[in-house]
C-alpha cells in the first residue's frame, strides 16, 4: 500500500533545543557533531537572490537597493501571476514624413491567467520591449526616507552609547567562521545579524569602529513631527446612494499588495515588480559547519554541500501491516536500507520502562535481538553479473528477505490501548558510522580505516488503527 | 405515437455550411447546423439530444470539446410536455480543448478555455472568457466582457473583448484538409 510509505509514518527523534520528531527525509546530519539536525536546530542564512521568472541572479547589495524586486519582471495586480509582454502593430507616423504612416511595434503587458492588460489601467503602450515600464511614484517617499534616515541615526547613536558603557567587557576572540557578509552594522531598525541572535545583549565592540569614524561630524537630521488634523475629508454625498460597481472594487489582497497606494478601485491597480526569492544555506549551530549549501546558479537545483540524513543514517520503512488486534501479538514487516557504501551493523533495542523519550507509544514491541547486517550500497551491482551474492546467513524468523543494501525484518507488536487512533511503537536503532569527515591522522602503519562510532536514534512508527 | 414519429423525422443529420471545416473524426449527432468558416477539430463532440444546435460563423471548436444540448437532470427523455429548446451559439467563439458547454445561448467573441464547464442555465453575452477548469453552473446572464478565472471562479471585467482568432482560423482551414477527411453536408 502506498500509504505505508508516507513520510510521516516513521519519525526519528532529534536531540536539539527542542525534541523534534520528524521523518528522516526532512532531517540533516552534521557529520562533525555526528548528530541529527532538524530545520529548527540549524541557522538559516540567505545565500543568493534570484527572480523566479527570469531566473536572474542578483547580488545582495543590489537586491537590498531594489527592495528585493526584479527589474524586468512584473506581477499582475489582479491575480498576482507573472505578466508577459505582448506586441501589437500600430500605425504611427514616420518621423521624417508625418503624412506617411508605417507599422510600428507597440508593447503592452498582459496576464495570461486573468486577462488583465496594462491598457486596463490606462498605461500607454511602450515602444521598447523591456525597461519602459515604471512603477508610479509614492507621494510620501521623501517624508518616509527622511524619517528612516533620522531613526537610523538615532539607532547608531544609541548603540554607540551602549557600547561605550560596556567597553570594559572586551571580546578578544572572534570566531573565524564569520564572513564579511554576515557582519553588518547592527541596526536597531534593520536586519539583525546572526551574532546578535545567538548572544543577545552582548556588545560587539569590535564592530563599533566600522560604523562611524571618531570625530566625524554627523549631519544633524531634524524631522518635523507629524501633525494631527482636526478636520477630516468628508465622505462624498452619494456614498450611501451610489450603486456599487462590483468589478471595480479591489479585494483586500489586491489592495494590500500595493501598500503605497492601497487603491480601492481596480482601475488604479498598477503592476508591481516581481518579488525575488532566495536560496538559503543551513548551518549547524553547534559546530558552525554548513549542512546545506546550494549552487549559486539559479537554474541549478544541485547542492555544493548536502549533508542530508538519508545519505548517512539507515532508514526504517514499513512494508506491511497485518490486522492489528487489541492485546494480540501481530507481526509487522519493516525494511532497513543502508545508504552508505560499507557494511553497516544495526542493533535494535526496545525502549525501557520510564524512558523519557518514549511518550507516544501505545503498544509493546518485541524487536529482533540479534545484530542485523546490511550490505553496502553498490551502485554498479545491477550491472555486475559476475558478482557472487554475499552470504549473510540470515535467520529466517528475523530476516524476511534481503535485496542488495536493504533487508526486510519482522517485529512483534502487541497493541495495549483499545482507543481510536493509531497504534504507535517506538524503539532505538543503534548502528555503526564511519566518519569520513574526520581529519585523517598521519598513521605509521599505512592506510588505517576510518574508525567507527556507534550512533543511537530513537524511532517512532505509526502503524494505523486497530481493526476490531 | 404521432409525436414520436414527428420527433424522429425532425432529427436530421448535420447541416454544414460550405465554408466550414469539420473533420470526419468529430462526432456530430442530431440536428446540428454549423455556419461558414467554423472549424471543428477531430474528436470534438457536438451532440443535439434534447433539441437542435445552431452554431454560427467563425467559431473554433477544438479537440475533445463537448457541446451538448441534453435533457435537464430531472426530466427523462420520454416524458410528455418537454419542448425541444434550440441551443444557439454566435460567431467568433472559441471552445478550447476539453471544455464542456451546455449553455443554451452563447453570444459572440466568447472564449471558453480548456476544461471549463458551463451549465445549461447560463447565458453568455459577448466577449466573455470562462477560464480554464472553471465550473460555472449558475442561472444568470454573464455581462459583456466578463472574465471568470481562478479556482474560486473570481470575476473581473476587462476593457476590451478578446480578439477573433482570424489568423488561427485561416491557418487551420488551410492545414486541416491536408491531414483529415472532412464531413460534408448530407443532401436530402
Amino acid at each position: 500500500m502506498a500509504s505505508l510509505l508516507q513520510p510521516d509514518r516513521v519519525l526519528y527523534l532529534v536531540h536539539g533545543e527542542k525534541k523534534i520528531r520528524s521523518p528522516l527525509s526532512t532531517l540533516y546530519f552534521c557529520r562533525y557533531c555526528s548528530e541529527l539536525r532538524s530545520l529548527e536546530c540549524v541557522s538559516h542564512e540567505v545565500d543568493s537572490h534570484y527572480c523566479p521568472s527570469c531566473l536572474e541572479n542578483m547580488p545582495s547589495a543590489e537586491a537590498k537597493l531594489k527592495k528585493n524586486r526584479c527589474a524586468n519582471c512584473f506581477d499582475c495586480p489582479c491575480c498576482m501571476h507573472t505578466l508577459s509582454t505582448r506586441a501589437t502593430n500600430i500605425p504611427a507616423p514616420l518621423p521624417d514624413d508625418p503624412s506617411k504612416t508605417a507599422m510600428k511595434k507597440a508593447y503592452y503587458l498582459a496576464c495570461g491567467f486573468c486577462r488583465w492588460t496594462s491598457r486596463d489601467v490606462g498605461m500607454a503602450d511602450k515602444s521598447v520591449a523591456s525597461g519602459g515600464w515604471q512603477e508610479p511614484d509614492n507621494p510620501h517617499t521623501q517624508r518616509i526616507n527622511k524619517l528612516i534616515e533620522y531613526y537610523q541615526q538615532l539607532a547608531q547613536r544609541e548603540k554607540l552609547e551602549r557600547d561605550r558603557k560596556k567597553l570594559a567587557r572586551r571580546r578578544p576572540y572572534m570566531p573565524l567562521a564569520f564572513s564579511q557578509h554576515t557582519i553588518h552594522v547592527v541596526e536597531k531598525y534593520g536586519l539583525g545579524t546572526r551574532l546578535q541572535r545567538q548572544r543577545p545583549g552582548a556588545p560587539i565592540t569590535s564592530l563599533a569602529g566600522l560604523s562611524l569614524k571618531e570625530g566625524e561630524d554627523q549631519k544633524e537630521i531634524n524631522i518635523e513631527p507629524a501633525q494631527a488634523l482636526d478636520e477630516v475629508e468628508p465622505l462624498p454625498e452619494d456614498c450611501y446612494t451610489r450603486p456599487i460597481n462590483l468589478p471595480e472594487v479591489t479585494s483586500l489582497r489586491q489592495r494590500l499588495l500595493q501598500p503605497d497606494f492601497q487603491p480601492a478601485g481596480a482601475s488604479q491597480l498598477h503592476p508591481k515588480h516581481k518579488h525575488l526569492l532566495i536560496k538559503r544555506s543551513l548551518r549547524c549551530r553547534k559546530c558552525e559547519h554548513n549542512l546545506s549549501k546550494p549552487e549559486f546558479n539559479p537554474t541549478s537545483i544541485k547542492f555544493k554541500i548536502q549533508l542530508v540524513a538519508v545519505s548517512y543514517i539507515p532508514e526504517v520503512r514499513i512494508m506491511s501491516i497485518p490486522n492489528l488486534r487489541f492485546q494480540k501479538e501481530c507481526q509487522v514487516l519493516l525494511t532497513l536500507t543502508n545508504p552508505v557504501e560499507n557494511i553497516t551493523h544495526v542493533t535494535l533495542v526496545g525502549c525501557e520502562e520510564g524512558d523519557p523519550e518514549d511518550i507516544n507509544s501505545t503498544a509493546k514491541v518485541m524487536v529482533p535481538t540479534k545484530e542485523l547486517v546490511l550490505a553496502g550500497k553498490d551502485a554498479a551491482a545491477e550491472y555486475d553479473e559476475l558478482a557472487e551474492p554475499q552470504d549473510f546467513q540470515d535467520d529466517p524468523d528475523v530476516v524476511a528477505f534481503r535485496k542488495s543494501n536493504k533487508i526486510g525484518f519482522f517485529i512483534k507488536v502487541v497493541p495495549q490501548r483499545e482507543e481510536d487512533g493509531d497504534v504507535t511503537v517506538s524503539f532505538k536503532i543503534r548502528h555503526d558510522f564511519r566518519n569520513l569527515a574526520a581529519p585523517i591522522r598521519p598513521s605509521e602503519e599505512g592506510d588505517a580505516p576510518a574508525e567507527a562510532i556507534w550512533l543511537t536514534h530513537h524511532v517512532e512508527l505509526s502503524l494505523g488503527p486497530i481493526i476490531a | 405515437s404521432d409525436k414520436m414519429s414527428d420527433k424522429q423525422s425532425a432529427q436530421k443529420s448535420a447541416k454544414i455550411a460550405s465554408g466550414a471545416v469539420v473533420c470526419v473524426e468529430s462526432e456530430i449527432r442530431g440536428d446540428v447546423t454549423i455556419g461558414a468558416r467554423t472549424v471543428v477539430h477531430p474528436k470534438a463532440r457536438i451532440i443535439a439530444e434534447a433539441g437542435p444546435i445552431v452554431i454560427g460563423e467563425g467559431n473554433l471548436i477544438e479537440e475533445q470539446a463537448l457541446i451538448i444540448n441534453s435533457y435537464p437532470e430531472n426530466i427523462t427523455p420520454d416524458s410528455e410536455g418537454v419542448e425541444a429548446k434550440t441551443m444557439t451559439i454566435g460567431i467568433n467563439n472559441v471552445f478550447e480543448v476539453g471544455c464542456m458547454s451546455q449553455a443554451l445561448k452563447i453570444g459572440d467573441n466568447n472564449v471558453i478555455e480548456s476544461k471549463a464547464d458551463l451549465g445549461r442555465n447560463m447565458i453568455l453575452t459577448s466577449g466573455c472568457i470562462i477560464g480554464a477548469c472553471c465550473q460555472v453552473n449558475t442561472c444568470e446572464v454573464i455581462p459583456e466582457n466578463t472574465v471568470i478565472f481562478g479556482s474560486g471562479c473570481q470575476r473581473r471585467v476587462q476593457t476590451e473583448r478578446p480578439q477573433p482568432q482570424t489568423l488561427q482560423l485561416d491557418f487551420l482551414m488551410k492545414i486541416l484538409p491536408n491531414y483529415h477527411h472532412l464531413k460534408k453536408t448530407v443532401k436530402n
